[in-house]
């Protein structure tokens, strides 16, 4: 079963298209990023799915099923800003969660102790500071055990503590087989919570799928010679090669992590009788990956 | 319906203003009726042909339309409150929320028309109550049910101003701006409307047909009807077009609401 599927999905405002044909798909059990700078439609993407926005094209399905009140109950949504009635205390504000979701009040402890507001929750949500306001939309998110959770920025704004704390609970709920989708402009964090990812740029899906697949880590050695064509005949042969790529006046050889290998490379050519002018190897970081990905397209 | 009642009273039950509003329109009610008796008792006293000539306001039956009369001017209390609920959700973006967590956008809008359905069944009723009381005062034993239809009309009036009300915030979004639009059009523009159409472009009787008008002609003055909506149309039509117009309001903000993005 998917848990999200979407079908050529575009959003228009005016002439700015913020999402264009985007399709993929999120099965049961994964944590799934969507990841993208600024600006690439992650929000409007995770807006159509909790039915804030309305897409101009395209269809998507949760739980294999047109989106319904009664599939949005199943799903805890965490959005950037925390919305909830100020001149409510935390308790109230959840019971009206709970009541719309139909769950019980008797869950509203629990998850209150869980983000430590138990000694606020009688608190107008007004006297809140923000860390508190973020956490009292965990505690709602969180509210009747929910099969699927959305994060929206989870850790935006955070310090450094809370991201750790966060990211934790994530991991959690991956272990206890809830499906997480999240929206994050981190790389970083992408790679070190989720499962799964989808690429934004301008609203355009670049790729998607398992995160070593995607975000593999690749080495490069650049090289070159008098005769680059002759060279590119040549090196075509070579162990380990995942591709070439001519880039005047070297040729930039591309390894998956620990194959690239420098000195073997200087051998076989000189065994193939070609002298190299240029040898050089370089570690790709993880953000030029996410930079050549985000700006080749 | 019962379910999503119990969610919107929730949200209503611990807003300190809805109280403070609420209280201060039924005070108002029970207020201007009074100085309105107060008045024609002390008005009676001194021209007692007057009342001869007239009939009693105060009395039965003519209490019935007085006190719906009266009570229009302070319409303008409910009017806000209901703006300031609705405008609410948009500040706080719970609007959003509670699709979010689960609600269909149609219910989000059934039900704040529903509780203002509900809180003009209240407000009429309080408007009886005033009306019984101040009636017996005047002239215990003339108690009659005749035109005991004003008190429909004060319904109808009552849930008109509040949907127009809640069709102005939705539609701005911002409670400044509706509430400003709402004393404006309900206090000026629509009385000179109402003029202009039927007056100086002789198109009587279209002027009563304005959204606020219709349900203000159901209820005139109580001894200045021939001289003030000489040419207005007959009372089945006025609840007809007002009816229509609560349709309307709803029909929209139901279409606003679910094309919109939140």
């Amino acid at each position: 079963m998917a848990i999200l599927t979407v079908n050529n999905l575009s959003k228009n405002y005016g002439t700015i298209q913020a999402l264009k044909n985007v399709s993929f798909s999120v099965p049961k059990g994964v944590v799934f990023g969507i990841l993208g700078p600024n600006g690439s439609g992650k929000t409007t993407l995770l807006g159509t799915v909790t039915d804030i926005i309305k897409p101009t094209g395209g269809s998507l399905t949760l739980f294999d099923e047109a989106p319904s009140g009664e599939s949005r109950r199943r799903i805890g949504t965490l959005l950037e800003t925390p919305n909830f009635y100020s001149y409510l205390s935390a308790t109230k504000n959840l019971e009206i969660t709970a009541a719309i979701k139909r769950k019980g009040k008797d869950e509203i402890r629990d998850v209150l102790e869980m983000v430590d507001l138990t000694g606020r929750s009688t608190f107008r949500f007004s006297s809140y500071s923000l860390g508190m306001k973020q956490r009292l939309a965990i505690a709602a998110c969180l509210l009747g055990d929910p099969e699927v959770l959305i994060f929206d920025e989870p850790t935006n704004g955070l310090d450094p503590v809370g991201i750790a704390e966060i990211r934790q609970v994530m991991k959690n709920l991956h272990t206890r087989g809830k499906t997480i989708i999240m929206a994050s402009h981190l790389l970083d964090e992408v790679e070190k919570v989720c499962t799964h990812v989808a690429i934004l740029k301008r609203g355009q899906l670049l790729t998607s799928g398992p995160v070593e697949e995607i975000l593999t880590k690749e080495e490069i050695i650049e090289v070159s010679s008098a005769d680059l064509d002759q060279l590119l005949q040549v090196i075509k042969e070579f162990p380990n090669l995942s591709r070439a790529e001519k880039a005047e006046p070297i040729l930039r050889l591309y390894f998956s992590a620990g194959q690239g290998n420098p000195s073997a490379l200087n051998d076989f050519c000189h065994n193939h009788g070609i002298s190299l002018n240029h040898l050089s190897a370089k570690r790709k970081s993880l953000e030029s990956r996410f930079i050549e990905l985000t700006n080749n397209n | 319906m019962t379910e999503l009642l119990k969610i919107e009273w929730m949200k209503v039950r611990n807003y300190k203003a809805f109280w403070i509003f609420s209280l201060f329109y039924f005070v108002s009610i029970a207020g201007i009726n009074y100085i309105g008796f107060y008045v024609n008792r002390i008005t009676v006293e001194n021209v007692p042909m007057g009342e001869a000539l007239l009939g009693s306001p105060f009395g039965f039956p003519k209490i019935w339309n007085t006190v719906g009369f009266m009570s229009s001017w302070v319409l303008y209390f409910p009017g806000i409150l209901f703006i300031m609920l609705f405008t609410n959700e948009f500040n706080f973006k719970t609007h959003r929320q509670n699709i979010i967590d689960g609600w269909e956008r149609k219910q989000f809008i059934s039900v704040k028309f529903v509780f203002a359905f509900l809180f003009s069944l209240v407000a009429t009723l309080f408007n009886v109550i005033v009306a019984v009381i101040l009636g017996l005062a005047t002239s215990a034993k003339n108690f009659s049910f005749s035109g005991t239809e004003n008190i429909l009309y004060i319904f109808i009036q009552t849930f008109s101003y509040i949907s127009f009300a809640m069709f102005l915030a939705i539609l701005f979004r911002r409670s400044g701006v509706a509430i400003a639009i709402f004393f404006l059009y309900g206090l000026i523009f629509e009385w000179i409307l109402t003029t202009l159409i039927n007056f100086k472009f002789n198109l009587e009787p279209w002027g009563y047909f304005l959204p606020l008008q219709v349900t203000d002609t159901m209820l005139p003055l109580p001894f200045g009807k021939k001289i003030l909506y000489k040419g207005a149309p007959e009372m089945w039509v006025l609840v007809i077009i007002s009816l229509i117009y609560l349709v309307a309001y709803y029909l929209f903000s139901l279409r606003k609401f679910t094309r919109d993005d939140l």
